[in-house]
């Protein structure tokens, strides 16, 4: 049952892990705008589109 | 990703197809607007006017042209306003996020983005000018973030670039800014904790593994025990201090909200695990307390809908110009922010601007137009000495005044003075809410429970009355008001978001829900001026020459009834006339000029108009009235009449079997055809108010008890919306401003005002049922727990399946109304 503790810790690890990566999302503002680049997707793709052809 | 490219492709065909229509009804290829006069051709494209046609040749020759690959006819019309007083260091401090030596940084709020055409533009607009280094957009926001070389192009001209590609940026004042600043930090915080309060929740839910399984073993459960209390003051005293916050802050104005019981909960919850683990009786009950902060938090975070293109909180400073022309000792003309008018200063006001305080003209003649202020749309003929108040928009060539009070004390922003806009929570904290008034009885009734209970123990069985007492407080935690409420409402506020009616919270929402009577304004707000039909009344017959003489002369004025006019004269046929000479427009007053040796006048009453006929009584007509001469003969005038807005009739009828109504209007006489149908009480009815009249008159429909909605759009319905329980503007332009409301509704949409009220009802009622609901899930959890033997386990399971429920009654039925709501409008025909 041993096992368990170290299983515990490093779930826990984990999750902080998942934690500290949302933290460090928000803070540089990357939850800021969630529309925009659904958007930009496909301006880029027209442009990737044009290149290609020439 | 095939799919997206299947999607680009299928929408260039959808494009190519739909501008051949396009095309063929004549609209413009830039902005997508019919053709107002004439056309203008450039490669083969077909342009409303020069400026749209500039756009184009713009973009084409700085390979941009992709821009009309993404959208049809996705442009707007360039703006010609100069933005150069951005340059002013007031205003440059003021906007600059950042500077150094290499870059710029600024942000521009841009009303008119509304599509992916939009993106690809303003994205690209370093093709557009070498100083932009590069630009990035917020769709949501509206918001334009440029890193640009202050050296290369300043920051007027920047702002004066994208107002000629047709986005015009909208610079705020001062406060708005700031608490815009304020709320984006808060939002982040919130978010912030909102993501910890989850985590904690996760992770004590799986420490309470063991316990839900009934797995017995001492070494795990102290541990777990421990972990599940770290988690716990975590959650509780980090995620969950706003509830600290607010319960203190309403505690020291003596009030009760929804948030204190479901705090004395939560409270109570996480001191009886800390008490069992250290005492190591049981495992507590962090996994019940930090679940459900989590979802309370949740809630929070749903209702929270923020519409940020959308400012509900304008009030008059947002009306006025930024920047004013003062004149100094020796005449010189210069620059200045409005804040800096002080009394004695000599302004210089052009046509068509707005008096920033009340004054005197020293110089010049004015028409001063205080529809702005008043709602009445007759021009007031002023000339020197005469006193000018602030708000007033001038007519006519420049003149100069002399300030006589400051911003602050002119009588305009009087108004501003009163009560209603003095205290800052003036809504909120005078309509108590369902949810707050329920808590009151639900607190005071829960502790006298407890009190109770407690009282029974420690006589019968004193062992007993801490597990019973403890395990009351937690199970009836109202959470079900607590989460059903912002889950239901939110949704209500995104559903209505889609039929552009917007609305500022959910408090708001509610209130709408609540109200009997109804107060409409008229002007702008019922009514609208609409070009077509309009009725010719002629003295004599007009030859098709003279015609084709009138057609010339408005087309050379860009005033809305010119514009009217000849549009009018173009579908009967008029043909334009080349030779025209000695053409004058006099502001305010109208057109003349001499064509084949006749002269002609076009305009007011006073100016081409016969001194022999009368005034009209009705005051739109005079309006809208547009009179002829031709070599000094008066032939007649066209009428541009008022129209109701469409589908006001029938909403009028729909309401008035629910709601009272009332109308209120600062017009002089009533143009009793097209609404007194509908108000035939003349006592419901009242004309010729001042802004101060109307919200007295709100006030005291609300001193009988009434629960008002006023729906109103300029400036002068700005103290009614405010003291009404409901304010709601009427927008017909994302541009324009609207005064602070708690709603804003496009104008177009004002029809299905019924079937908005009757959406907000359904939230309400579906609130209250699931309360219903949750109050029988406490009895029987009340019903174990004043027994004293409410296991934890139940407690643990019966307050999350509690909360979920909760949540899913309010997902379910708001969404399935919204639904039928717009299948309901989409049928009607609009």
């Amino acid at each position: 049952m041993g096992i368990i503790f170290i299983m515990i810790g490093l779930s826990l690890l984990m999750a902080i892990g998942f934690l500290m990566a949302f933290i460090w999302s928000v803070k540089t503002g990357q939850q800021d705008d969630l529309v925009t680049p659904s958007i930009r997707i496909i301006t880029e793709e027209i442009d990737l589109q044009k290149n290609k052809i020439k | 990703m095939d799919w997206i490219k299947f999607d680009i492709l299928l929408r260039m065909v959808m494009n190519y197809i739909l501008k051949e229509k396009v095309n063929q009804i004549n609209i413009c290829y830039h902005c997508g607007e019919k053709y107002q006069e004439e056309i203008i051709h450039y490669e083969n494209k077909e342009f409303c006017c020069s400026g749209c046609q500039k756009v184009y040749q713009l973009l084409n020759e700085n390979s941009l042209g992709d821009y009309y690959e993404c959208d049809i006819n996705p442009g707007i019309s360039p703006s010609n306003q100069n933005f150069e007083y951005l340059n002013q260091s007031s205003f440059r401090d003021r906007l600059i996020l950042f500077t150094n030596d290499e870059l710029t940084k600024v942000n521009f709020i841009l009303p008119a983005i509304h599509c992916r055409s939009c993106l690809y533009l303003l994205e690209n607009l370093h093709k557009l000018h070498e100083g932009i280094i590069k630009t990035q957009l917020n769709f949501g926001k509206k918001e334009l973030t440029i890193w640009f070389r202050e050296d290369v192009i300043s920051l007027g001209h920047l702002a004066n670039l994208l107002a000629k590609i047709g986005y015009e940026p909208l610079i705020s004042n001062q406060d708005e800014n700031n608490q815009k600043q304020k709320r984006y930090s808060q939002e982040t915080q919130f978010l912030i904790k909102l993501g910890i309060a989850g985590f904690c929740a996760g992770n004590s839910m799986l420490f309470s593994f063991p316990e839900y399984l009934g797995i017995e073993d001492g070494a795990f459960k102290q541990l777990f025990g421990y972990l599940n209390l770290l988690l716990g003051t975590v959650s509780l005293f980090f995620a969950g201090s706003d509830y600290f916050k607010n319960v203190w802050a309403h505690i020291r104005l003596r009030k009760m909200t929804i948030e204190l019981p479901i705090l004395l909960g939560l409270i109570v919850g996480y001191s009886r695990s800390i008490y069992e683990v250290l005492s190591q009786t049981g495992a507590g009950y962090i996994d019940s307390v930090s679940g459900l902060l989590f979802f309370l938090l949740i809630g929070k975070w749903f209702q929270q809908k923020s519409f940020d293109f959308l400012s509900f909180e304008r009030n008059y400073k947002s009306y006025f110009p930024l920047v004013i022309t003062k004149l100094d000792e020796k005449g010189e003309e210069g620059n200045a922010p409005l804040e800096n008018i002080e009394i004695g200063d000599h302004l210089l006001i052009r046509n068509q601007e707005i008096i920033p305080a009340d004054a005197i003209i020293v110089k010049g003649k004015s028409k001063i137009d205080y529809s702005f202020v008043t709602g009445e749309s007759e021009l007031v003929n002023l000339g020197i000495g005469s006193p000018i108040y602030a708000g007033g928009k001038h007519q006519g060539e420049s003149i100069e005044i002399l300030i006589k009070n400051d911003l602050k004390h002119s009588h305009l922003t009087q108004l501003w003075e009163q009560q209603a806009f003095k205290d800052p929570a003036y809504k909120t904290e005078n309509w108590e809410n369902f949810a707050n008034k329920v808590g009151v009885y639900f607190t005071v009734l829960l502790l006298s429970l407890a009190g109770i209970v407690a009282t029974y123990w420690l006589i019968n069985d004193p062992s007993k009355w801490a597990n019973a007492v403890v395990s009351i407080l937690i199970i009836a935690c109202p959470c079900a008001l607590a989460i059903s409420y912002p889950f239901a409402l939110g949704h209500g506020i995104r559903w209505l978001s889609q039929f552009n009616f917007y609305i500022k919270d959910i408090q708001a929402f509610e209130r709408m829900s609540q109200i009997d009577t109804i107060v409409f304004d008229k002007t702008g707000t019922l009514t609208l001026q609409e070009d077509q039909p309009p009725r010719l009344n002629l003295t004599r017959d007009v030859q098709a020459e003279e015609w084709g003489a009138i057609y010339t002369l408005a087309l050379q004025s860009t005033h809305p009834l010119s514009r009217q006019l000849s549009k009018y004269l173009l579908e009967k046929g008029a043909q334009k006339i080349m030779n025209i000479s000695e053409f004058r427009e006099i502001p305010g007053k109208g057109l003349e000029a001499r064509m084949n040796n006749q002269s002609f006048k076009i305009g007011s009453l006073k100016f081409a108009g016969n001194h022999s006929i009368k005034k009209i009584e009705d005051f739109y007509s005079s309006e809208s009235q547009l009179h002829f001469q031709i070599n000094g003969e008066y032939v007649g005038n066209i009428q541009f009449p008022w129209k109701n807005r469409k589908g006001v009739e029938a909403m009028l009828h729909q309401l008035k079997s629910n709601y009272d109504i009332y109308l209120i209007s600062g017009d002089k006489a009533f143009h009793s055809e097209s609404l007194s149908d509908w108000f035939p009480d003349k006592s419901k009815t009242k004309f010729e108010c001042s802004p101060l009249e109307k919200m007295t008159f709100i006030k005291e429909l609300q001193d009988c008890g009434k629960r008002v909605a006023m729906i109103g759009d300029g400036l002068n319905d700005a103290g009614a919306l405010q003291q009404a329980n409901v304010g709601i503007a009427i927008s017909d332009n994302h541009l324009h401003f609207t005064p602070a409301s708690d709603g804003i509704l496009k104008g177009s949409e004002i029809a299905n005002l019924p079937q908005f009220l009757a959406f907000s009802q359904f939230g309400i009622a579906l609130i209250k049922s699931s309360f219903v609901l949750s109050v029988l899930y406490n009895l029987i959890g009340l019903s174990f727990a004043i027994q004293g033997n409410l296991s934890p386990l139940i407690a643990a399971i019966l307050m999350p399946v509690n909360s979920i429920s909760m949540l899913l009654i309010a997902t379910i039925g708001m969404n399935w109304k919204g639904k039928s709501l717009k299948d309901h409008l989409n049928q009607s025909p609009k």
